[in-house]
């Protein structure tokens, strides 16, 4: 099974808001997910992002794979190097 | 729990893209096709890559990347004559200022603060922004 960690968006019609997920990369559309590991807010003043770091180094360790959008939210908030660091 | 927060003091273009694209889509991904609005939906609501967007749609990743592009090209250019987003975010920040200026309002008559010419002043300032608003 390949794992994805990737961004879903929710929130109402031009509020989008974002949750960071674990997903199987094959049932990408039918809203389940594994895990929700922290969300992204564009729109709040200042933008905010939270991922619980121990749980994403955890999945990475696994052999999850980032989306590019998560892996570069993942390297903003430091945790990508955590992660390099701890394997 | 170890928990990471980050402020994003310099906006990144990479997930700016994302939010900008979901935005300009809640306003008229109406005007795309269904296969654009399917293509743009995985892309940027589901985050999936063009790869697996091929595999769920069962067609190439050439045609997934062209649907994408042509997708976001018909966005943008719908905003460019129609600037709904613009006049959105414009007119948001109007109406914030008025909720401000009738809490200010609100408060003051509740404590009896301020004499009537400071009602009348704050009651004026709301007139030059909604005036701002019409003229938007």
């Amino acid at each position: 099974m390949a794992v994805r960690i990737r961004l879903r968006r929710m929130g109402a019609k031009k509020k989008p808001f974002y949750r960071v997920i674990v997903a199987d990369s094959r049932s990408p559309r039918d809203g389940r997910f594994i895990e929700e590991i922290g969300y992204y807010n564009p729109i709040s003043e200042p933008e905010e992002v939270k991922i619980n770091s121990e749980k994403a180094i955890s999945w990475l360790k696994k052999g999850a794979q980032p989306s590019d959008t998560v892996k570069y939210l993942l390297k903003k908030s430091g945790i990508y190097d955590l992660y390099l660091k701890n394997s | 729990m170890i928990e990471n927060n980050y402020d994003f003091n310099n906006k990144s273009s990479e997930v700016d893209e994302i939010t900008e694209i979901n935005i300009l889509y809640d306003f008229y991904g109406g005007l795309l096709s269904k296969r654009q609005a399917d293509v743009i939906e995985l892309y940027y609501e589901d985050n999936l890559s063009l790869g697996e967007i091929a595999e769920q749609l069962n067609i190439s990743r050439q045609a997934v990347y062209d649907t994408l592009k042509r997708g976001v090209k018909l966005l943008k250019g719908y905003e460019e004559i129609l600037k709904l987003v613009n006049k959105y975010g414009q007119e948001k920040q109007i109406y914030k200022s008025i909720l401000l200026l009738i809490n200010t309002l609100e408060v003051q008559l509740a404590s009896n603060i301020g004499a009537k010419e400071d009602y009348i002043n704050i009651l004026e300032d709301i007139k030059v922004k909604i005036e701002e608003i019409i003229d938007i």
